[in-house]
Formats: structure tokens, C-alpha cells, sequence
């Protein structure tokens, strides 16, 4: 143990000297400083929101590239400059090299994570403080409910994708909420909607919708006409006592014109209801971010044991680009899936047709190696927050847990090989 | 292979070992092949090396560039690993870790984190060999004053120059206290001043009972404080043995006699003319391990024999 806290001393130590870790720091602190000149169009929460992501931005930016540039070039350097020959010519395991490096790169990240996170937070509260003042909504961190089902009402309803369409008085979108909870029970519930609109007449930009807001225990029902617009969240609120204690609640949507259409995807409505403290989802919302850098660092140090410095950078950039993308990357597979699908949809019997030799290429070439990429490479999907902050939403602590069960599985996966390949590795 | 010299015959290519705990180093068969990035052989650096180091001696190993010095060395500290054959050190193998606390190595390049100074250098290597912060504050003193660098302890390497780098990293290599040290090139770069106080501090070292492994070009250094050598080329091990077998002439008699006069010399001379013996010389034959070595290498090249070097 004494000889990994020393060499991660020394690895952080080098970080410091080499003034590495400041010009990360500096850059990534203009680039925070900078969101306050943001020109801004909107209410004072809409400033608020983008100061939250430029911050989170800069922090997940400046702090990936310092975790994927620091620890990728730290063997390899001191492979070349021949110091990896001196240390391991000493009495020291070469996993315990390895676990040093990481834990000095994990004092790094930590270091950087506290500058760039302090004088985020002060940034962020300074923001909210001064647009609060001017009236504006001041800094959120809502408890959001997703809701347990989502039915669409009515047979003629047409599904393109994932957005499903209902018509006027034919079919109504059903959401149905349980475990409804708040500290407060004062507050108010919250609900936005962002539904997409079809207008007959299309210079229209709202429709008319009615809302029944239901509650299954006492079989109470609120109902109400308001108006949707187009590219506008729809907000209102509903006293908590509608709810009776009982946590169950079912909203249903529909539109009032015949002639109207409302697509509906499963997250069109959102119920919100309580508030968190700020300062803890910020604190959150960097465990998470640390843990994605965490997992860059076990990245760059796996790549670090067996490639050279330029091919291990570009190799984490890779990871860490892919890792974002998993998402277009598997429906780009299935987009080559469709066209597939098509190219030979013709009526003509299988035996008839004549294989293309371009899909066939395709298919082996192309989208299956991306799938399986997909799997493979971490999926940074995990650790995103920034959405969070965006929309004033509370980090959810199952977030929280998966994100650091996906690292620590990513890690007990890299972790073995990048100790295989280093205690083979001949550091001429 | 007839060997023009005397020969140890504990060099002897091949030669069974007889096991022994007096050995500070012992290789057998060690061989290394540098494969390509497609796992093909590309060149052979060590081919079959049989050699017994013991204990409390300065054994000096030498060779032209690329005879396979530094990978020896390196194969020894596990650095790198062998592609056939075995070493021991100490007895112990040379992937036994807990063995290297007994060890110190200067390696060819003085190679330390630039941005720390002398002080905090040997620090982090004395904090790896687990040394106690007493201990190691005694130590880094006493070494710092020994090399004599107590004037710049504070100065980061990065503005040493290149002899400074040498003493810094024969100080790292004795920070603690090794049974064996091996030393690749220890007088590189040091000005003559320097390299006396080296050479008398290896002499010092063997005095503490210590091993010694010393790689060096300076020939004239290796000849004045080693007790055995072995010239290696290309691989092979091609002679070894104490520095005064290896120098001397096997068919010239040396008689060192004090005291005669010339007549007496004239009629000694005379003597052996009559015995059929012919004087070369009244005085003593000398020869210079530099002689030997270029002469070992040449006649290899000459021969043209270039079996070690194994391409694809």
C-alpha cells in the first residue's frame, strides 16, 4: 500500500510540476467565467439554465480531456524517458505501478473537480441570485415522477416511431402515476406536457385539449380545457390535496377538435412534485461526472499498457466519442437493417432475388462491427447530467447508483487485463 | 571454439553448474530474442550466456554497442524476459520481486522524473524500497555528501548536467544499501575527477563485502578495479576470466627478480640460448585489456560469422 500511495503522490506530483493540471484548470475556469456573458433570450431561469450548462460542459470537457490526456501518457512517457526502468527495477509489484498511477490520477481529477466544481456552484448561485431578485424562477432541483404506464385510448390512434398519434374526440392518451410522494405535502404538483400538434388549419400555432386529472381512490376527476402550443411546454399545477394521501394519480389528455392531432411519446408528460436542495443535486450531479472520468482514467491506463502515447490518445478520444454515440450507433445498424429490409421487399419471391452485394457488405462490414462496438465500449449515457440541471430536475439516486455499478463492472472488466498485459510488458 | 587466452572455467559455454550459494549472479543459457510486432524472431541479443558473478567481487561486463551488455542487465532485473534459459540472483530468480530490495542499478541513461530535485529523488526511491523516514533522511544525507551533491539537493534535475545526473543515480542506486549493484556505464559523462571518486567508491563497496556488476566502455576503468571480467559480442560470450589471466602470455615466461646485476642478466640470457630459449625481452610483457577487447572483436568481424544476427 505504501508504495502506491508513493508512486500516486509522484504521478500526481509530475501533474502539478509540469503545470498540466493549471492550464486544464485556467481553460476550463475562462470557459465557466465566460457563460455569464451568454446572451440570453428568455426569462431569468433560461440565463440560470445556460450558466448550469456551460458549467457542466466545461467541468465533463476540461475534466475528460485532462483524465484522457494524463493518464494515456503517463506509462507510455515514462516507458520512453526510461524512469519506468529505474522504478521497476526497485522492489515494487508492477500492479501496485499500475494501481498508483490510477490513484494519482484520481487526486488529479478530484483536485481539478474541486476548483472547476467550487467556482461553478458560486457562479451558478450568484446567477440565480441576481435573476431571482429580477423575478425570475431561481435555481431547481424538482423531484420528478415518471409515470408507470401510458395508454392510448381509442383504435383508429397511428404510431410513426415512437411518437403516437391521437386525434380529436376519437382517442385521449392515458398516464398513469403511483408513488407519489413529497416531504411537503403543501407543495403543489407540477406538470408539464410537451406534446407535438397537427392542426387542420395549420397557421394555428395552439390547439384547444381537454385534461382530466383523476384520482383512482376517491375517484375524484378534475377536468379542464387549456391550450397547447406548438414548440411550448404546457405548465400547471394541482393542489396536493387532490391527491388524498393516496399517491395515485391518472391524467388524461385528448384534443377537443375532431380536425386536431396530438403526438405523444411516453415522456410527453412529466409530473413534478417537491423540491430538493441545489446544493446536494450539485454535489450529485459531480459524483456522477467523477465516476465518468474515473472510468476514462481505467480506460487510458488499459490503452497505456500496451499502445504508444499518440495511438493511446486517440484510442480513449474514440472511447470516449463512441461512448456518447451508442445511442445513433445501434440505430444506425438498424437503419442499415431497414434499408436492408426494403431492398428486398419487392413482392418478389426470395428465391427470385438477386443478392446485393453492396448490403451484403454492409451487413458484415459495417453494421455488425458497429453493434457490437456499441456493447462493447462504455456507454456514457450513464453519466449525463447536464439534462438534469437543464431542466431544474433532481438526480435521481438510483442514477447515482447505476452509474458507479456500470463503472465499477466496466472496471473489474479493464482492470485484470491492463495487470495481464503490463506484467508481461517488457520496459526496455 | 578454440579460445585464444586463458579461460575461467567457470565461463565455459554449456558447463554443468555445480550449485552454490556463494554466487551474487548466475545465468543459464539465458537468451533472448527480440521478436517483430507480428510475433516473428527479428534479432538474437543474448544467445545462450552462462555466467557466474560471486559474491564480494567487481565483475565487469564487456562489449562493442549492441553486443547484448544492456539487455543482460536488463534480463537480470527483470525488466525485460528471457526467452530461454534461466537467471538467478542471489540466488533467487530473477522474477522473485522481494529480491530487488538487495539490489541497486544505475541504469545506462540516468532517467529520473526531471521535475524533482536530488532530495525528493532519492526520497521516492527510498519510499519504494519501504525505507523509514528516519533511516531515509540519514541515508539521502550521507549519499548526497558521498557523491557530492549536497550543494544543489535542492535543485531540480532538470537543470543538472549530465555528470551531476550520474552521481544522483549512483546515489539512487545505493539508497539502499544493496548486497549486489549493478552499474551500466557508472562513469559516462563524468570528468576525470569524477570518475576517480566513482571507481574508488566501487572499490569501496567490494571493501563493504558487496557485489559489484559493472558494464563499461572505459575500459581502463574495468582493467583498474575489476577483478573478473567476460567480453561478450553479439550475443555470445566470448572470453572470461580474472583480469591478469586474460593479460598475460602463455608463452612467454615472466621471471621478476630483484637484484641482478647485468652481468648476472648476461649470463642468464646466455643460459637460455643455450637451453634453446629465446629472450624477447628483459622486461616484463604487458598487454591492455583494451588490446584484448578490440582484438576479440575484430577477429569476429573478420570471420564474418554472423549467426546471431537472425533476420526474418
Amino acid at each position: 500500500m505504501q508504495q502506491i500511495l508513493v508512486i500516486a503522490k509522484q504521478t500526481f506530483k509530475e501533474a502539478v510540476r509540469n503545470k498540466i493540471l493549471f492550464i486544464f484548470i485556467i481553460l476550463g475556469l475562462i470557459t465557466i467565467c465566460g457563460s455569464v456573458f451568454m446572451p440570453v433570450v428568455g426569462d431569468g431561469r433560461e440565463k440560470i439554465k445556460i450558466v448550469e450548462s456551460m458549467c457542466f460542459r466545461s467541468i465533463t470537457f476540461f475534466g475528460t480531456l485532462a483524465a484522457v490526456l494524463l493518464s494515456a501518457s503517463s506509462i507510455p512517457t515514462d516507458i520512453e524517458n526510461k524512469v519506468l526502468s529505474t522504478v521497476t527495477a526497485k522492489p515494487v509489484q508492477r500492479i501496485n505501478i499500475i494501481f498508483g498511477k490510477i490513484l494519482g490520477f484520481v487526486y488529479i481529477i478530484g483536485v481539478l473537480l474541486l476548483i472547476m466544481g467550487s467556482v461553478s456552484y458560486v457562479l451558478i448561485r450568484v446567477t440565480a441570485l441576481k435573476e431571482s431578485s429580477q423575478g425570475g424562477r431561481g435555481l431547481l432541483a424538482r423531484e420528478k415522477f415518471d409515470p408507470v404506464d401510458l395508454q392510448i385510448a381509442g383504435d383508429s390512434a397511428r404510431k410513426i416511431g415512437n411518437v403516437s398519434w391521437i386525434g380529436g374526440g376519437k382517442e385521449a392518451a392515458v398516464w398513469k402515476f403511483k408513488g407519489l410522494y413529497s416531504k411537503d405535502k403543501n407543495d403543489d404538483l407540477e406538470i408539464e406536457a410537451n406534446f407535438l400538434i397537427e392542426a387542420k388549419k395549420k397557421s394555428i400555432g395552439k390547439i384547444p385539449v381537454k385534461v382530466k386529472i383523476i384520482n383512482p381512490s376517491s375517484a375524484r376527476v378534475l377536468t379542464e380545457s387549456m391550450e397547447i402550443s406548438r414548440n411550448k411546454p404546457l405548465f400547471f399545477k394541482l393542489n396536493s390535496k387532490s391527491l388524498d394521501g393516496s399517491g395515485e394519480l391518472t391524467v388524461v389528455v385528448s384534443p377537443e377538435n375532431p380536425d386536431d392531432f396530438l403526438g405523444i411519446r411516453s415522456d410527453s408528460l412529466r409530473l413534478f412534485w417537491g423540491e430538493k436542495s441545489f446544493g446536494c443535486n450539485y454535489l450529485k450531479g459531480l459524483i456522477v461526472i467523477s465516476t465518468q472520468f474515473f472510468l476514462m482514467v481505467i480506460i487510458a491506463v488499459l490503452g497505456s499498457t500496451f499502445l504508444s502515447l499518440p495511438v493511446n490518445i486517440l484510442f480513449c478520444l474514440f472511447v470516449f466519442f463512441c461512448g456518447n454515440i451508442t445511442d445513433f450507433m445501434r440505430d444506425l445498424s438498424t437503419v442499415i437493417n431497414i434499408i436492408e429490409t426494403r431492398e428486398h421487399d419487392h413482392g418478389v419471391s426470395a428465391v427470385m432475388q438477386k443478392s446485393n452485394i453492396f448490403l451484403i457488405y454492409l451487413n458484415h462490414i459495417i453494421k455488425k462491427p458497429i453493434l457490437l462496438l456499441s456493447y462493447i465500449l462504455p456507454d456514457f449515457r450513464y453519466f449525463s447530467v447536464g439534462k438534469y440541471f437543464i431542466d431544474g430536475i433532481n438526480i435521481p439516486g438510483i442514477k447515482i447508483l447505476m452509474g458507479f455499478g456500470y463503472a465499477v463492472l466496466y472496471t473489474l472488466f479493464c482492470l485484470p487485463i491492463s495487470f495481464f498485459v503490463f506484467k508481461r510488458k517488457e520496459i526496455a | 571454439m578454440i579460445l585464444p587466452f586463458a579461460v575461467d572455467n567457470l565461463f565455459l559455454p554449456g558447463k554443468a553448474w555445480k550449485l552454490s550459494d556463494d554466487f551474487a549472479i548466475k545465468t543459464e543459457d539465458l537468451t533472448k530474442a527480440y521478436r517483430s510486432f507480428w510475433g516473428r524472431r527479428k534479432v538474437l541479443a543474448l544467445n545462450k550466456l552462462n555466467v557466474v558473478i560471486k559474491k564480494g567481487e567487481i565483475f565487469g561486463l564487456l562489449g562493442p554497442n549492441g553486443s547484448g551488455k544492456t539487455t543482460t542487465l536488463k534480463l537480470l532485473l527483470g525488466l525485460i524476459f528471457p526467452t530461454a534459459g534461466r537467471a538467478y540472483i542471489l540466488g533467487k530468480p530473477t522474477d522473485d520481486v522481494a529480491v530487488k530490495n538487495r539490489v541497486g542499478f544505475l541504469p545506462e541513461e540516468s532517467c529520473f522524473y526531471r521535475f524533482l530535485n536530488a532530495d525528493e529523488t532519492l526520497d521516492f526511491y527510498g519510499q519504494l524500497f519501504r525505507i523509514p523516514r528516519k533511516e531515509r533522511k540519514l541515508r539521502i544525507d550521507r549519499l548526497l555528501k558521498r557523491v557530492g551533491l549536497e550543494f544543489a539537493r535542492k535543485r531540480p534535475l532538470k537543470q543538472y548536467s549530465k555528470g551531476m545526473l550520474r552521481r544522483i543515480g549512483i546515489a539512487q542506486a545505493l539508497i539502499n544499501d544493496p548486497d549486489l549493484i549493478i552499474l551500466d556505464e557508472p562513469t559516462s559523462g563524468l570528468d576525470p575527477i569524477g570518475t576517480k571518486e566513482t571507481k574508488d567508491l566501487i572499490v569501496e563497496l567490494k571493501a563493504q563485502g558487496k557485489t559489484v556488476l559493472l558494464c563499461s566502455h572505459l575500459l581502463s576503468d574495468v582493467q583498474d578495479i575489476c577483478d573478473r571480467v567476460a567480453i561478450i559480442d553479439k550475443g555470445e560470450l566470448q572470453i572470461s576470466g580474472t583480469i591478469g589471466e586474460l593479460l598475460s602470455s602463455k608463452d612467454i615466461v615472466e621471471l621478476l627478480i630483484r637484484n641482478l646485476s647485468k652481468e648476472t642478466i648476461g649470463e642468464v640470457e646466455m643460459f637460455i640460448q643455450e637451453k634453446q630459449g629465446e629472450v624477447v625481452s628483459i622486461k616484463n610483457p604487458s598487454g591492455t585489456l583494451e588490446d584484448l577487447f578490440l582484438k576479440i572483436v575484430h577477429e569476429r568481424r573478420e570471420t564474418g560469422w554472423d549467426k546471431s544476427e537472425m533476420s526474418d
